[in-house]
């Protein structure tokens, strides 16, 4: 594969250039690197500050321990310090390093020593790379200090070289990751000089083991250390640079390693030997681990062990994968020519004699198996040997117990028939029936159960049934044989049957995990809101967890809780702070992860086709997720992802619907006001046109006539005009109507006579109370309403009279106006206040312009008063209209 | 005098109701309908001479007047229409009406139209003749085209546009029309050639090509001859 890069791609490889394209977004990291304390990593780093400051660079102390030495101490004046966080912890105060404050900052440079601090428990991250790790996302430079002690994949070889472990480490991605890398050197004796002068600060608790570390062999082991990671560092630098160029060299070793791993305790030491081998090699790494396809052999302890592994590998930089098989020579060899792996790294355990002859351990199978492939052999430090046993044996003592007793029950019930049976008829083959208990043993019991039983069966036939009886001796030889055979072919049988039987019981937990799944996904398929999705997906977890869930979505820019099983579970603020990082960075996090490790959920995004839907918690109390709920989980929770991602483009298709709707109502709006505006328009321009080029041929009644339809014309223009008009002044909030006293014989009166004048034809009844009180209100308004009232009533009321009531009501004033025409549909009633509804014919186009109404309801309301339509008025027929003003009893006052 | 009928279809009596005495005052029998149903039974049973059709009517859409009258007659018609509506219009030339009028227009106006479009439907079986516009002369025959007796020198092209246009003079020809008669049904949509070619014949034979005489544009639907003398 690698010989193919070579030969084929002389281009720039895309996937270098992107990785270069991200880097440019995020900030610089630059890490200043020693071989042991005292060696002037700080001095360095801020006589460098204070150069670029001095360019007029932005650079800013985030967090520096001078540990009180005056000379670094005055490197510091004239640098911008942040102000730290003070936190209280167990008892004792603690100034940390302030993260928020240096993103307020948003300084170009920031300084934060000590790179492998780990935070006290309550802060957002538990170590400070991850602090800078956030830094640099955010675009900030940032500049730290680092012991090569430090560094994960060196711990074991630190420890080995010094005798001291290192507990405060930090993973290998972060170096690798780092932009620049200083070396700050200084020659083991000069730096044991420096100690001796007491100008090397160490903490107090660490004197004791000053004398043991600082030996000279150590101090030069570490400093070879670190200048060869620094070495190694700048031949990747060189590799990066010839690949992003397409030079072309022998920058492609094409090794790559697969690292296998258990849950013994040896796979550490695998993974850390297989670390240092892969950067050496510079090579890729994969570590697997391997899991029985037809046994649930794994017991939680175990898998949470693999699980700790995989995070230590993946912080070296590893790439990790779980694969399942039977057979694990054949799957590691198929994995590897997948792979194009050239190396293999396993561990060996030390080997009894008696085991090494009866079985050929997985290395040995391995090497000899592998061709054309390194297998490199990691073997056990003597140390580390029989550590893992008893966590084993614990659960096994009362599994074995049940199987005892089935084997028991099996072959005393056998013993029991065969005697039985033995008092009627000479059995030749009663070591048959025995054979029927193992089968049964080992079906019920399991495996453990089948051997018992096969043990038990030849004591009990042996016994039982065998010449001389009641005696364990045999006389004749040849049932000496068959009981060997017997026992033999028993075990063999048994074992078999048990493993189907576990075969069976593996197959129904997977089925019935897959079931539910299938169940799930088909109800969330059926499923077509969000809402919907998000309720099913938090009872399905909550049910296959047992544990409080909680899902939440963003709404209008927050996140928000939209369900939560048990419903009344609820989160603090370090929930929601850890729910909405995981929401803006699309990492898990919460309980158990690198950020906010102190909530009580674990966050994990919900990463739907179109980007984040949502963000999901699960309350862990104590106690991780098997194997098969974490799958559970993941399934369940990209489904619901998928579900909410669909939702959420069905709901935005809704919107658009919406938005077009709205589109096609204002073109429509549009059209007919132009239309309303150009007919009367378009009358007038022929009317006169007509007239002038024309007039002296027309008839005097012709001419009158169109005379006439101008003056009509025009009028309704006007009108049509003023409705606008008022329209927008109620829109526009600018109507201000008078609060004069009005009387409503008066306005009625006029507004009745001005429809008689506009519609000479039409006969209006009007029929108004004595007792009426007055109003306050705006005449000139009140009579407008009325007049549109009536106009609307001549439009639509066909050729029927029109009645005007005005009576009184209480306190209140009611007036109505009533026509006689088709009246209105109940599912219309409310609509017909809108703005621009109008009824009319077929094709859309009414007489009326859609706003008498809607300026109508404007205006009264605006007075304080209440407008509202009633069909059929009487007798199946009419619309009736009513007004509602509030009285004043004022009458008697004025009068 | 030879009267001819004008059928007016228009829903709105306003528009009816000035148009009736303006265009019996112009020397025209006018017909009335105010929906298509009714239009297309006039047009049958009164056989008028030319239909003046408002676009917008209550029961069909007026190009589809246009359309079912097309199937059986090739009376002239003037669409009645807004400015807004101008796909509108396009759509009803191209479906065969011969001229179009915006709403509001004066009666003046109107006539002119009417005449126009009445005077090309005697014209349609004519054989062609010579034809003359401000000064241009258009022999058909000879194929011949010259402006004050000189020859104008035109390309096939330019010179089938000409004669298009000519033919149609004092009616608006849509850019389709033109497009698809010279160039070919393929180049309906091509608008740009029509922009070249009618750029370079008016530098041929308009006498200010900056402010065309014979070949006007009507914005949006295609280009208009000045009517022969």
């Amino acid at each position: 594969m690698a010989d193919d890069d070579r030969r084929d791609d002389r281009r720039p490889d895309p996937d270098a250039l992107l990785a270069l394209a991200d880097k440019d977004r995020r900030g610089k990291l630059t890490v200043f690197l020693g071989a042991a304390p005292g060696v002037g990593k700080t001095y360095a780093m801020l006589s460098r500050a204070k150069r670029l400051k001095a360019d007029g660079l932005d650079v800013v102390v985030g967090l520096v321990e001078t540990h009180g030495r005056s000379e670094t101490a005055a490197l510091l004046d004239g640098l911008e310090v942040l102000p730290r966080r003070r936190v209280a912890h167990r008892g004792r105060m603690l100034e940390e390093f302030d993260l928020d404050a240096a993103l307020e900052r948003r300084p170009r440079i920031v300084i934060v020593d000590e790179l492998a601090h780990s935070n006290p428990e309550d802060s957002r991250h538990p170590k400070r790379h991850q602090d800078i790790e956030e830094l640099i996302s955010a675009g900030i430079d940032v500049w730290t200090a680092l012991n090569i002690q430090h560094l994960e994949s060196l711990a074991d070889l630190v420890a080995q070289i010094t005798g001291v472990t290192v507990r405060e480490r930090v993973p290998d991605i972060v170096l690798k990751r780092a932009d620049e890398v200083l070396l700050v050197d200084l020659a083991p004796s000069e730096l044991i000089e420096r100690l001796k002068d007491g100008k090397v600060y160490l903490p107090e608790s660490a004197t004791r083991a000053v004398d043991r570390f600082f030996r000279l062999g150590n101090l030069t082991a570490l400093r070879e250390l670190a200048l060869r990671r620094t070495a190694d560092r700048v031949d990747d630098q060189m590799v990066d640079y010839l690949k992003q160029n397409a030079i072309d060299g022998p920058w492609a070793t094409g090794e790559r390693l697969i690292v296998c791993v258990g849950s013994d305790p040896l796979s550490e030491k695998v993974v850390r030997v297989a670390s240092r081998l892969a950067s050496g090699l510079n090579a890729p790494w994969l570590v697997v681990s391997i899991e029985r396809a037809d046994r649930e052999v794994e017991t939680p302890e175990r898998l949470q062990r693999i699980e700790t592994l995989f995070r230590l590998a993946e912080q070296l930089g590893a790439e990790t994968r779980r694969i399942i098989g039977n057979d694990f020579v054949e799957e590691i060899l198929k994995l590897a020519r997948r792979e194009h792996a050239t190396q293999i790294v396993i561990g060996t355990r030390k080997r009894s004699r008696w085991q090494k002859l009866v079985t050929r351990s997985l290395p040995d199978a391995l090497a000899s198996r592998a061709s054309g492939l390194g297998v490199h052999i990691v073997t056990q430090d003597g140390a580390a040997a029989d550590r893992v046993r008893p966590s084993m044996s614990l659960p096994r003592a009362k599994a074995l117990r049940q199987s005892a007793i089935w084997a028991l029950g099996f072959v005393a019930l056998t013993t029991a028939l065969g005697k039985g049976i033995d008092v009627f008829v000479q059995l030749p083959n009663i070591s048959l029936l025995f054979l029927l208990a193992v089968l049964g043993a080992s079906v019920v019991g399991g495996y453990a159960a089948a051997f018992l039983a096969a043990v038990l069966s030849a004591l009990a036939y042996n016994f039982f049934f065998i010449d001389p009886r009641h005696t364990f001796t045999i006389a004749a030889p040849h049932e000496v044989f068959a009981l060997f055979v017997f026992l033999a072919v028993a075990i063999i049988a048994g074992g078999l049957a048990s493993r189907i039987r576990e075969q069976a019981e593996v197959a129904r937990i997977r089925a019935t995990a897959l079931q539910s799944l299938y169940d799930f996904s088909r109800k969330l398929a059926s499923t077509g809101k969000g809402e919907d999705a998000i309720w099913l997906a938090v009872s399905q977890l909550q049910a296959r967890l047992k544990r409080k869930v909680v899902l939440l979505v963003p709404r209008k820019g927050d996140l928000g809780v939209a369900a939560a099983w048990p419903p009344d579970a609820e989160l603090d603020v370090t929930d929601m702070t850890a729910a909405r990082w995981t929401h803006d960075k699309r990492e898990p996090a919460g309980h158990g992860t690198g950020t906010l490790p102190n909530s009580r959920f674990e966050f994990r995004p919900l990463l739907g086709p179109h980007g984040i839907v949502g963000v999901c918690g699960i309350e862990h109390s104590g106690e991780r997720l098997d194997l098969n709920a974490e799958r559970a989980l993941t399934a369940i929770l990209d489904q619901t992802a998928i579900a909410l991602d669909r939702a959420r483009l069905a709901d935005e298709t809704v919107e658009q619907a919406a938005r077009l709707e709205g589109e096609r109502y204002r073109e429509a709006l549009l059209s007919s006001i132009s239309h309303d505006l150009r007919t009367p328009l378009a009358t007038i321009t022929g009317a006169v046109t007509g007239l002038r080029q024309l007039g002296e041929r027309m008839t005097p009644e012709n001419r009158d006539d169109l005379l006439q339809s101008i003056e009509e014309e025009s009028g309704r223009m006007s009108r049509f005009v003023a409705n606008l008009l008022d329209m927008t002044r109620i829109e526009a909030g600018t109507l201000k109507p008078k609060q004069d006293w009005v009387d409503i014989a008066d306005v009625v009166q006029s507004a009745v006579e001005r429809t008689r004048k506009y519609a000479p034809g039409r006969i209006v009844e009007t029929g108004i109370a004595a007792d009426l009180p007055l109003i306050r209100g705006d005449s000139v308004l009140i009579g407008q309403v009325l007049f549109n009232l009536l106009d609307n009533a001549v439009k639509y009321g066909g050729d029927e009279p029109i009645n005007v009531y005005a009576r009184r009501d209480g306190k209140d004033v009611l007036i109505s106006v009533t026509d006689h025409g088709k009246g209105i549909p109940p599912e219309d009633l409310d609509r017909i206040f809108e703005k621009f509804y109008r009824r009319g014919k077929p094709d859309g186009r009414s007489p009326g312009t859609g706003l008498g109404l809607s300026i109508a309801r404007g205006f009264v309301e605006a007075m304080g008063g209440r407008i509202h339509a009633e069909s059929p008025a009487l007798k199946k027929r009419g619309t009736r209209v009513v007004m509602r003003f509030p009285g004043s009893e004022a009458r008697g006052e004025i009068t | 005098m030879n009267q001819s009928r004008i059928l007016v279809v228009d829903d709105e009596p306003q528009i009816q109701r000035f148009l009736k005495p303006s265009l019996t005052a112009a020397g025209y029998e006018v017909v009335e309908a105010a929906t298509g149903a009714e239009a297309l039974k006039a047009v049958a049973t009164q056989a008028p001479d030319l239909v003046i059709l408002d676009l917008g009517l209550p029961d069909m859409d007026g190009k589809e007047v246009i359309a079912s009258l097309r199937g059986w007659s090739d009376i002239p018609i003037v669409i009645l229409s807004a400015r807004d509506r101008e796909s509108e219009k396009i759509a009803a030339l191209d479906l065969g009406a011969d001229d179009y009028i915006e709403k509001p227009f004066g009666i003046g106006e109107l006539t002119a139209r009417i005449r126009t479009a009445l005077r090309n439907r005697g014209r349609r079986d004519a054989i062609p003749t010579v034809m003359e516009v401000d000064g241009l002369t258009i022999d058909p025959i000879k194929r011949l085209v010259s402006r004050d007796g000189e020859t104008v020198h035109l390309t096939p092209k330019e010179y089938d546009l000409l004669l298009l246009l000519a033919r149609h003079a004092g009616r608006v020809v849509t850019h389709r029309t033109l497009l698809t008669s010279v160039w070919g049904p393929a180049h309906g949509d091509d608008l740009h050639y029509l922009r070249v070619f009618i750029g370079q014949l008016r530098q041929k034979i308009e006498r200010d090509p900056t402010q065309p005489r014979i070949v006007r544009t009507e914005p949006g639907v295609g280009y208009r001859m000045a009517e022969h003398e």
